[in-house]
């Protein structure tokens, strides 16, 4: 087989860290082969595919050295992120743009922009489109076509779908499953349901950023379960798993009506005077886990930053009993957690952050010295109190921003899609601590795409759909819903 | 000069100094309704407009970056529309061109706080130069005349010197500064440990 | 920039932006160095021509536009007016001393400045940034390395606004706007600024990688997908100003 990318004893390591990231790691790779490569965040994955690549060290500065390293000469790279690989404002001035890089003379572009379009299905009724009005998933596959316009060999995959939701993860794998059958393919994913069907092999990293096994995926997969598990990787059958070993969700109680936490009626939301949610009669309970589901776009968030006032409303909306727009201090009652955890940090460490909200309001030292000290004990952040919050992991800094959010005991806690590009691990730690909450009766609203999250956590489900809440279900715990009212 | 800047270098400049560009915007508003007051406390406020040159600089620390982020600041106000934009575009490559002529003289190798003041100050020598020029400052009565310079010289080593050094300094507790900071040769010769 | 500000394209769009750019900088020098108020108020009207019947907007927003012209007329003069130096004493009390000759003076500084608000705003209005880098890149050699950077950071302005929203609401959440007093000041400052500055610079370091991994190189020499040249508008348009401003001149003098 032909060698298309290969390292041999790679060193590399991070400027400001203490220990190298990769050690003396080798790896080759072949032609047309479809590889995906799976371990812990922060293992490194990513950082192979930029050294593959030549990413680094051209574009991106990081010490490293390699006895030998051979990177494709044609090769296309997507990243996770939809909002930070495109530098221009619309779709054809974009692959224009790669177009232009590779000299393609401009009587040739438009057709080959249309042509380009075509082949990852974004059918756009006029190619001159604002990339800002696409959703993720459109923009993804923007990402795609823009690649596609250099004529790849190779494709390397930085968690493409990371950002999506699953409607949108399902669609770009189909598209990279098409353009991709011809090329060889290395992929960086945690979710890989999708993923498994189209690849043959797998590289298994560990936390060290060492390869723990390189091999035939149905070998990785039945050999090294233990290991996924404990990486928190999305393998199939992990909730299945999960929901068997965890007695906490079997010995659940069901829901019964007692403090009335919110309620409104005829409420609107609105942004820049136009009216984007509307709500007839929803009321909220202690104790409940409610979620909000709807398509992207369709309200979700809204309603949310609604009840937290952040938009102006109108209508009547009632918190703990008080006339909300009365309420001196709403945060007093309820929290918000943001979807970008990073938004809402606001001290330099991760025990000021804790603290933080309880210093404003002035609370006994000693007071805020033991609350800080159990959620950090509780979040298991101990470890890591003096560290600065931006420092942190991507399910570390999850952890800290619930943590934060809900130390003055909030009754009402409101959470925009918080499991959002977590690990399983995380995700299901996530889950157990929100459930917690729940059974000292907080109310909590949620924001998911999780089907397992709705079957398994919600006590209530409130479905919106093009700016309306359509449905407001009760779920009983033997997993089957009834209607309450619509 | 320019000529060693990377695409990364560039891009993370222009977005910084297009972010305070956005600040701008809205200091404006504070500063020109202050500003009919007459007595001059506008000008106090004055310094923030040369707070993009030092933290880009401070952040990247490269040739160049000081008078790109001025210029990128001005042109982001320029081509959003501000009705001062033009004048801030002539404004901005002056005073960039002042603050960098500072971080020169130190051959791009002193990060210290006192010389984002000297910076501060020179950028804020190069906006009355300008003011002469266009504003015709010098016809003020002596005493206003004074009182303009102290309040201007005073914000802008508040605002760009000290309050734009401490800024980059808690960025640099966030870690997001190695991401653009070359690294050093200490970093390359770790890799041959053990 | 036109955020939201769509127009019906004039002849003033079809000018080429380098040589707009370029007449818009020399008429600023030559505002510089006017200092006959009647031609300052005759160059004024020649200007404000354009600005209102050529620039493609809607009479509404032509007129709301204009507020802050006047806001800049008065700010830029007033304090000229109020302490400038002079002679014959007009009006006096307390620090406030107007003379004729500071009220004259005042009266072109404001004029000066409101020149550069039109000249830039009738720029901004009838120039889209893309296709005035392309043209930079093409008719005065730009580096495309600026001129692409620019073009992704204008990009990233709407996406910047609504992340400052996120994190006013963020920081109405944490309690931070209820912080008072002096200190509260700077921590706000930086509760704001740290997390834009931050992910501003994840953000434009990750394109620019984005941009590389698209095969984005310093040559000079690339394709453009618009190719930017010149029109008889641009001579209309130089014309416009050579003839009106010599006749605005040649009335300033006569008195006119």
């Amino acid at each position: 087989m032909e060698r298309i990318a290969h390292v041999e004893k790679l060193r590399l390591k991070f400027p400001g860290d203490t220990s190298l990231l990769f050690k003396d790691l080798s790896s080759t790779f072949y032609k047309g082969e479809k590889v995906l490569l799976l371990g812990p965040s922060g293992c490194g994955k990513s950082t192979l595919l930029q050294v593959l690549s030549g990413l680094i060290p051209h574009s991106i500065e990081v010490p490293m050295k390699a006895e030998e390293l051979v990177s494709p000469t044609s090769w296309g790279y997507v990243f996770q992120d939809p909002d930070s690989q495109f530098c221009m404002p619309f779709v054809d001035e974009e692959i224009a743009f790669v177009l232009e890089n590779i000299n393609v003379p401009k009587q040739q572009m438009i057709d080959r922009i249309h042509h380009h379009l075509q082949q990852v299905g974004l059918h756009l009724p006029d190619i001159h489109t604002s990339i800002q009005t696409l959703s993720g998933g459109m923009k993804q596959r923007l990402a795609i076509a823009s690649i596609l316009a250099l004529k790849p060999d190779v494709l390397f995959l930085d968690e493409p779908t990371a950002m999506l939701d699953p409607k949108g993860t399902k669609e770009i794998w189909n598209v990279l499953k098409e353009v991709g059958q011809e090329k060889t393919v290395i992929i960086v994913e945690h979710k890989i349901d999708h993923v498994l069907e189209f690849i043959e092999r797998i590289i298994l990293f560990n936390e060290a950023g060492q390869i723990i096994a390189d091999g035939p995926k149905e070998k990785i997969l039945s050999t090294y379960k233990n290991e996924m598990r404990e990486q928190g990787i999305w393998f199939p059958g992990v909730w299945e798993e999960y929901l068997d070993t965890t007695p906490l969700l079997r010995s659940r109680k069901p829901f019964e009506k007692k403090e009335k936490v919110l309620e409104v009626q005829n409420f609107k939301g609105f942004r820049q005077k136009e009216e984007k949610i509307l709500v007839d009669d929803l009321q909220a309970y202690s104790g409940e886990w409610i979620v909000i589901k709807g398509e992207n776009g369709a309200g979700k968030s809204t309603l949310l930053h609604a009840f937290m006032q952040f938009i102006k409303t109108t209508g009547h909306c009632e918190l703990v009993g008080i006339a909300i727009k009365k309420v001196k201090k709403q945060t007093d009652f309820m929290t918000f957690v943001f979807q970008n955890p990073e938004f809402q940090f606001v001290a330099n460490s991760v025990y000021e952050e804790i603290a933080y909200s309880l210093k404003v309001d002035k609370v006994d030292s000693r007071e805020i010295e033991i609350k800080v000290e159990e959620l950090l004990e509780w979040f298991q952040l101990v470890d890591h109190w003096d560290k600065h919050p931006y420092q942190l992991s991507m399910g570390q800094k999850r952890r800290l921003s619930v943590a934060a959010s809900i130390v003055k005991e909030q009754k009402l806690i409101l959470l925009d899609e918080p499991t959002f590009g977590q690990d399983s691990k995380n995700t299901f730690a996530l889950l157990e601590w929100i459930e917690e909450l729940r059974l000292k009766g907080t109310t909590i609203i949620m924001i998911t795409h999780d089907e397992q999250i709705i079957n398994n956590f919600a006590t209530r489900i409130w479905t919106i759909e093009a700016g309306k809440v359509i449905s407001d279900e009760i779920q009983s715990m033997n997993m089957k819903t009834e209607l309450v009212s619509v | 000069m320019t000529k060693g800047l990377k695409l990364t270098d560039i891009l993370v400049t222009i977005v910084i100094a297009i972010a305070f560009g956005i600040v701008y915007i809205l200091w404006g508003s504070v500063y020109y309704a202050l500003k009919p007051i007459g007595l001059h406390a506008d000008q106090f406020m004055y310094g923030m407009w040369f707070i993009a040159a030092n933290v880009a600089f401070f952040i990247i620390r490269k040739p160049g970056v000081a008078l790109l982020a001025e210029i990128a600041a001005a042109s982001g106000e320029f081509l959003l529309g501000s009705p001062w934009g033009l004048t801030v575009l002539l404004y901005g490559v002056v005073q960039g061109l002042f603050a960098e002529l500072v971080f020169m003289a130190f051959k791009y190798k002193r990060f210290h706080i006192s010389v984002a003041i000297l910076s501060a100050i020179a950028a804020c020598l190069g906006s009355v130069l300008m003011d002469f020029a266009y504003g015709e400052i010098g016809d003020l009565v002596a005493w206003n005349l004074t009182l303009f310079m102290i309040a201007r010289f005073l914000g802008s080593i508040l605002f760009a010197g000290v309050c734009a050094y401490y800024l980059v300094k808690v960025l640099e507790a966030t870690g997001v500064t190695n991401l653009v900071r070359p690294a050093s040769s200490k970093d390359y010769a770790e890799l041959d440990q053990k | 920039m036109q955020l939201d500000f769509s127009s019906k394209e004039t002849w003033l769009h079809r000018i080429n932006p380098s040589l707009k750019l370029f007449v818009l900088i020399m008429l600023c020098i030559i505002v510089l160095l006017v200092h006959n108020l009647l031609f300052m108020m005759n160059f004024t009207v020649i200007v404000l021509i354009l600005f209102l019947c050529f620039t493609g907007q809607p009479t509404k927003r032509i007129l709301l536009l204009f507020i802050p012209f006047f806001v800049v007329f008065l700010s830029t003069s007033s304090s000229l007016i109020f302490f400038g130096q002079g002679n014959t004493t007009w009006f006096k009390w307390g620090l406030i001393h107007i003379t004729e000759e500071s009220f004259f003076r005042g009266l072109l500084v404001g004029f000066r400045a409101l020149l550069f608000a039109i000249l830039g705003l009738t720029f901004a209005l009838t120039t889209r940034p893309v296709y005035l880098f392309y043209s930079l890149m093409q008719q005065v050699k730009l580096n495309p390395k600026y001129a692409y950077s620019f073009m992704a950071a204008l990009r990233l302005i709407p996406i910047m606004l609504e992340e400052f929203q996120t994190i006013q609401n963020a920081m109405r959440v944490r309690g931070v706007v209820r912080q008072t007093g002096i200190r509260s000041v700077f921590l706000k400052m930086k509760a704001y600024s740290i997390p834009m500055l931050s992910g501003s610079i994840r953000r434009a370091h990750r394109i620019a990688v984005a941009m590389e991994a698209k095969r984005f190189s310093d040559t000079r020499n690339r394709t453009y997908y618009y190719e930017i040249g010149f029109s008889k508008y641009d001579i209309v348009f130089i014309l416009y100003f050579v003839t009106l401003l010599l006749a605005g001149y040649y009335g300033a003098i006569k008195g006119v």
